[in-house]
């Protein structure tokens, strides 16, 4: 090295061996077939490729460089003395809320046969990264170099999304500065030679580094999983471990989540329900409220507008004349203008979900992975499709032509002739449909995660779908009622329409639920823990939106062969409408505070759901050594 | 596939711009681990690392030791001297000369009214070695009081004490070195992974490659107990026994070193006698470990080709803590396992320079391990020191534990508390406070204004923390290692070292005896002193030069000797430094004075350490990347038990004992037995308010692990508040 390069990373005076990165050889391929030469699956990387750490264009001298790493973790051994996590985030400059490392634990047995084992986790640096995919900003790159997933948080726009798809829980989010970062693997450190801060720190012997199925010295397997540790089919994640002492057949988790581990005949530990909170059943009303509000509403005034501009569209288009008539009625533009209102609310409700909104438009930065990106795209081809459908509608609405004339002092029809117009708005109308089908279903597939089983059921889709149709002939029929009561006109073909749609999608959503609820009970994975608690800390709250849900089909289907000719039974409808919107609401909540992710076990106060509850409650959170920041969201 | 993006997205990562790495050790516990603090072109301290080339922690640091150099920025720093004229006043900022002077003055007047040891001094073992002597020579030699001690009283005086009972002399025989040639370990009361991580890294690298068994007496399922091969359960404060029916084993089995044992020792007649009490039928039913598991270890032990025992607070801190230590000691020599690669008796101290406290700062004697009551000793001190040797009491005051009795008696009136905290510290807290609240003048010098017992201070000084000055410090193995001085204290304090010399020149014999100005002249006294043939602890060949090229040497390091290694072990010729020469067996018979659990306080209450906190959380309490990992006090607790009262995990409950009350956090684990519950003894307003303490009769060291309690149910909101309440920091 020459004397006017700086250093990728100074390596200690007599630094020791444990500190060096040793692999001699490394396989052709993993376990999962991948190549662990990642140069044979990238032949665009060129040798001698600096990874400008830090804007620095020396080149490592790493004989490995271009092969996948990964941790070793040898289970027995861990300590749970948090060296690697304290050195991580003194390597990283992380303040105490943000952690690319941390240990949790599971314990099992009794006094004095009472075994507890330490799981220290950080970014697996998947083959598969889920992240990288699910990032709409691409924020994220899987370097050919030692196969690191590297994110950048100047890219990021603190959607959150990646932390939802990990199944390991490795990217941060920073409520704070609202951004995510992660685990960088100490590439400063893999460039010459050294393994990560982490590693060189461990004192219980238990973490160790190189490339990825390589055994280290003096250890004897190399396993894909531990009780505690995800099911590792869904990432390929790039970390092994040897547990070679027995455990018992049942382990606990320290922390508030009701989740066990149990062994099955196989010998593999799978996630089970521990009622830690019983069976009673409670309301807990207040916390419904979550972060995530702004997406409840999103989510359900998205689905709300693109269903009720379907609905109307498609039965005007196919000839029902009542809908033909409401459309060149002067109640239409007003209609499709709250539609796209309400989804331009709701898109803005959603980018202030963001950590920093002002950077919304690296949104569609990833079109080619992130269904966050091609549900965004679809809002907006929808919106804008629905924006020109507006405009194109209005020649023919009378209020709109009484306006026209005063202003311009010219008919609108010298424009452009109100039946050509119509036929330009039908067209905008189709594409707009276009784009709000994508935008419900890239809507549907960001939920389907599997590091979240509790959403990842086609479930969603019937919620999604059944709240599009009955949210949707809700706000229609405000409308289309109000203009045939106003105008004196019979409204029961609108009705019984309308009514139709409303009951097929309290339908769709009452099979949808109770099919997800039977999917649920009792399997081998979190979504069966947040069915627990959907059954005990919501389960007032779930039977009254079942109740709600039930009672509102039954009453539709009694309504619509009774008949729905009265004007009274548009106050029946009315009150079925409210019941309905509350019923959404409260299931949307539910949908949100529910799911439980696939994470690693915690702590007793680190990783602590239930502890950092309680810790913003009482105020300890306000201490910045406490290490728990309050929500900003 | 996700690589060959055009745009590469840039990568970076905190670049650490050091210009000059310090040398440093670190200022947590006795394990000694060298550091290196990086320097940035301003003379900022930026990083840290483990030093790689040093012998103890090979590049190794734990927790408290990575993020140690967040300290000099951390919240609660002393910045001024305050002072005030009763603690219920508000603290006025003052300069050093009034500090000094009011106090130097008022500590005089105290002595002339109510005597020379109604002022007493209590330090600790924080500070540099030179410092200490330092303390030393200005508490025995100016201000002449005999009651001086330091805070190792609450952690190793056993240790110390069973030494010198045993061979005569402090100073722990063994070194770190052992676990690689042992062939099997005992480790009685001592959690390595959770209070020595270093320590314990040691021992699973020499276990890594060569597999040798594994003994853990500990009444907890920790870590080390889960990765021993035998653990043994021991009912609180019973290992006396455990030990005494080991021994008949071994005699009654012929497995003693007798060639040794009677070349080497003395009593052993008696010692054999006493053990026949303590067959293991017996035994069983009083430390709860079972007759055959009690065969099988002595066996193990005894047959082992070396064995060592390693122990912590689960010895000291207890009524015959000074006794187990003894019959560890009988142990390893009744197997031959004394000054043996491998074949040891170990102490594993606690403070950082606890060790230094022991050997220089006269708090239990006079410097370089001499003794008050010895006229000798007394002679050559006073005539190095140049001063008039009836200035010594003859023979050693109190130690702290009776030096805070004696604020009850009145005997004494004020005090002076050196990088101490016995407002968290000190067993049954609502007496120290009353204590404390009694005292005319109490002087409290610490780095943290913050630090509790500062409100009940008179006059605080603010004193600097590690690498904001420059010493040495003596690790567990007798390894003396060096901190350089890497940045200024902040605001207008100042190092411990400077406050001891600016107050000796305000008093009489201040002017007679030469109080240097640098540390290392401090050094070359302490060296003087420590010369002799038959002194162990010598460190006449030491430099601070010498000490930083060989990252650390033992003692005894004589002048003259060739190379930069000490000598890693003691009495390996089997001498030792008693009257005859020989190591004295000492015959401990078990007496139960505990407080047991009863009908109304069914549960043993269990104290100990957390990895991530040292003592009681001045420093780690202010660093969120050690402290979130227990921001607040726990309690461990069997579910079993809890089932049956109705508590739940994560639920606060309210401890009850005979002397006070405390609320914690409820963690259900089976790692505890039913009848015993664990509460670290970290936090302020805890632990100690419930705890008795009663006192070694030979060290004077609480038995802060045994005592019984009840538990109670609170309202949980208010219990959350005072919760908070009580973490200021």
């Amino acid at each position: 090295m020459s004397n006017d390069t700086v250093q990728i990373w100074e390596t200690r005076t007599e630094e020791q061996p444990y500190a060096f990165l040793s692999d001699k050889e490394s396989k052709d391929s993993n376990r999962y077939g991948q190549k662990i030469n990642l140069r044979e699956i990238n032949p665009d990387w060129e040798e001698g490729q600096s990874m400008h750490i830090n804007g620095n264009p020396e080149v490592g001298e790493n004989p490995n460089r271009n092969k996948q790493h990964g941790f070793f973790f040898t289970a027995d051994n861990c300590i749970g003395c948090h060296a690697c996590e304290a050195a991580c985030s003194e390597k990283n400059e992380n303040p105490g809320h943000i952690a690319f490392r941390s240990v949790g634990y599971v314990e099992g047995g009794s006094f004095p046969n009472y075994q507890r084992m330490n799981i220290s986790m950080a970014c697996n640096h998947c083959d598969d990264p889920v992240c990288l995919k699910g990032c709409p900003t691409n924020a994220y790159t899987k370097h050919t170099e030692y196969g690191a997933v590297l994110q950048d948080p100047e890219t990021c726009f603190g959607c959150g999304y990646c932390t939802w798809v990990c199944p390991y829980n490795a990217p941060q989010l920073d409520p704070i500065k609202g951004e995510v970062s992660k685990c960088n693997m100490c590439v400063d450190r893999l460039e010459v030679g050294l393994k990560p801060s982490c590693v060189s720190a461990c004192l219980g012997n238990a973490l160790d580094f190189g490339v990825i199925e390589n055994i280290p010295e003096n250890r004897e397997e190399a396993l894909t999983t531990i009780p505690g540790f995800p099911d590792p089919s869904i990432t390929h994640p790039n970390i092994r471990f040897q547990q070679t002492k027995g455990m018992p057949e049942e382990v606990s988790r320290t922390d508030s989540s009701p989740v066990k581990y149990h062994r099955n005949e196989k010998g593999e530990y799978k996630p089970q329900v521990d009622q830690k909170n019983g069976l009673t059943k409670y309301w807990n009303l207040g916390r419904l409220s979550s972060r995530e509000n702004p997406l409840v509403l999103f989510t359900l005034l998205s689905q709300m507008s693109i269903g009720a501009f379907a609905i109307s569209l498609i039965a005007s288009l196919t000839g029902i004349s009542s809908f033909e008539t409401f459309r060149n009625s002067n109640f239409y533009a007003p209609f499709a203008i709250t539609t796209l209102l309400l989804i331009g609310f709701g898109m803005f409700m959603s980018t202030t979900h963001l950590g920093k909104p002002m950077r919304f438009y690296r949104g569609f930065n990833n079109l080619r992975y992130s269904p966050v990106c091609r549900e965004g795209l679809g809002i907006a081809i929808f919106m804008a499709m629905l924006a020109f459908h507006i405009l194109f509608s209005l020649p023919a609405d009378s209020t709109f032509q009484y306006i026209f004339q005063a202003i311009f002092s010219t008919e609108i029809t010298s424009l452009i002739a109100v039946d050509s117009a119509q036929r330009i708005a039908s067209t905008f109308g189709c594409l707009a449909l276009l784009g709000g089908a994508s935008a419900l279903y890239y809507m549907y597939r960001c939920y389907r995660i599997k590091a979240r089983p509790f959403w990842n059921h086609w479930q969603a889709a019937t919620d999604f779908g059944g709240n599009a149709l009955t949210l949707g002939a809700l706000l229609t029929s405000a409308f289309i009622l109000t203009f045939y009561v106003s105008s004196g006109q019979a409204f029961n073909t609108a009705l019984s329409l309308l009514g139709g749609v409303l009951v097929l999608g309290l339908a769709l959503q009452g099979i949808g639920l109770k099919a997800h609820a039977r999917d649920m009970n009792g399997k081998e994975h979190e979504g069966a823990v947040s069915h627990y608690i959907q059954l005990s800390t919501f389960g007032k709250t779930y039977l009254f939106r079942n109740l709600l849900l039930g009672s509102s089909l039954l009453a539709g289907i009694v309504l619509l062969l009774t008949g729905t000719g009265q004007l009274s039974s548009l106050f029946i409808w009315a009150g079925l409408g409210l019941a309905v919107l509350c019923s959404s609401l409260i299931g949307r909540a539910l949908f949100y505070v529910l799911v439980v992710p696939t994470t690693m076990p915690g702590a007793f106060f680190w990783k602590n759901k239930g502890f950092e509850e309680h810790a913003r409650d009482i105020g300890l959170a306000n201490m910045p050594q406490a290490g728990i920041v309050t929500d900003k969201h | 596939m996700f690589f060959g993006r055009k745009n590469r997205k840039p990568i970076v990562i905190p670049p650490k711009p050091v210009k000059e790495w310090k040398y440093s050790t670190c200022n947590y516990c006795s394990t000694g681990c060298t550091i290196e603090l990086g320097l940035d072109a301003t003379g900022k301290v930026i990083t840290s690392r483990g030093h790689a080339g040093a012998d103890v922690n090979r590049g190794k640091l734990c927790i408290k030791g990575l993020q140690e150099h967040e300290l000099f920025n951390s919240a609660g720093r002393g910045l001024d001297p305050l002072m005030r004229q009763r603690p219920q006043d508000d603290f006025q900022k003052v300069n050093w000369t009034q500090a000094l002077d009011y106090s130097a003055e008022k500590i005089q007047a105290i002595q002339q009214q109510y005597g020379r040891d109604a002022f007493a001094v209590v330090s600790t073992g924080q500070l540099m070695t030179e410092e200490f002597y330092t303390l030393g020579k200005l508490t025995r030699g100016c201000i002449g009081t005999n009651n001086y001690d330091g805070n190792t009283t609450l952690c190793m005086a056993s240790a110390v004490s069973g030494y010198k009972r045993t061979f005569g002399l402090d100073g722990p025989p063994g070194c770190y070195d052992d676990f690689e040639h042992t062939d099997c370990l005992m480790a009685f009361g001592s959690n390595l992974p959770e209070q020595h991580p270093v320590i314990y890294w040691r021992l699973k690298e020499a276990r890594e490659t060569r597999k040798f068994p594994l003994i853990v007496v500990d009444p907890r399922v920790t870590m080390f107990a889960q990765f021993a091969d035998i653990h043994l359960p021991i009912t609180p404060g019973t290992d006396c026994v455990l030990i005494n029916s080991m021994l008949h084993v071994i005699f009654k089995e012929g497995l003693e070193d007798r060639a040794y044992l009677e070349a080497n020792t003395n009593g052993l007649a008696e010692l054999e006698e006493l053990v026949k009490q303590y067959d293991p039928i017996t035994a069983q039913h009083i430390c709860g470990i079972d007759e055959d598991t009690i065969r099988q270890v002595a066996r193990l032990y005894a047959k082992a080709n070396t064995a060592m025992s390693i122990w912590t607070m689960g010895i000291n801190q207890s009524t015959h803590g000074s006794d187990g230590v003894c019959n560890i000691n009988n142990l390893n020599l009744c197997t031959g396992n004394i000054g043996k690669p491998g074949g040891t008796s170990l102490s594993i101290t606690g403070q950082c320079n606890a060790m230094g406290t022991r050997e220089w700062s006269s708090c239990s004697g006079l410097p370089g391990y001499r003794y008050l009551e010895n006229e000798k000793d007394r002679e050559d001190v006073a005539k190095f020191w140049g001063i008039d040797e009836e200035f010594f009491p003859k023979q050693r005051g109190m130690a702290q534990t009776d030096i805070f009795p004696a604020i009850e008696n009145g005997d004494i009136k004020g005090m002076w508390l050196v990088a101490t905290n016995p407002m968290t510290s000190m067993a049954n807290t609502a007496r120290i406070r009353k204590m404390l609240e009694k005292l005319d003048l109490l002087i409290v010098q610490d780095c943290y204004e913050d630090v509790e017992t500062n409100q009940y201070a008179h006059v605080y000084f603010p004193a600097s923390v590690w690498a904001e000055k420059q010493g040495c410090h003596t690790n567990t193995e007798r390894r003396v290692n060096l901190t350089r001085s890497a940045l200024a204290p902040p605001g207008n304090a100042k190092s411990d070292f400077w406050i001891f010399n600016q107050m000796a020149k305000r008093f009489p014999n201040g002017k007679l005896i030469n109080f240097p100005d640098e540390t290392e002249a401090v050094f070359d006294e302490m060296k003087a002193l420590s010369k002799g043939k038959d002194r162990t602890l010598d460190i006449s060949g030491m430099t601070y030069d010498k000490i930083e090229a060989a990252k650390g040497i033992q003692w005894p390091y004589r002048e003259g000797t060739e190379g930069l290694k000490g000598e890693a072990r003691l009495y390996s010729d089997g001498k030792f430094p008693t009257t005859n020469g020989k190591a004295n067996l000492i015959a401990i018979n078990f007496i139960d004075n505990n407080e047991r659990p009863n009908e109304q306080y069914p549960f043993w209450l269990n104290s100990g350490r957390l990895v991530e906190h040292f003592h009681t959380r001045t420093r780690t309490g202010k660093i969120a990347n050690g402290n979130k990992f227990s921001p607040t006090p726990f309690m461990e607790m069997n579910p079993d038990a809890a089932e049956k009262l109705g508590i739940k995990h994560q639920h606060y409950v309210r401890l009850v004992s005979r002397r006070g009350d405390a609320v914690v956090m409820v963690q259900l684990t089976q790692r505890v037995p039913p009848n015993m519950v664990f509460v670290p003894f970290h936090f302020h307003d805890c632990v100690n308010r419930l705890t008795l303490g009663l006192l070694d009769p030979y060290s004077r060291q609480p038995a802060f692990k045994q005592c019984a309690v009840q538990i109670e149910h609170v309202d949980q909101l208010e219990a959350a508040q005072l919760n908070k309440e009580r973490r200021r920091f």
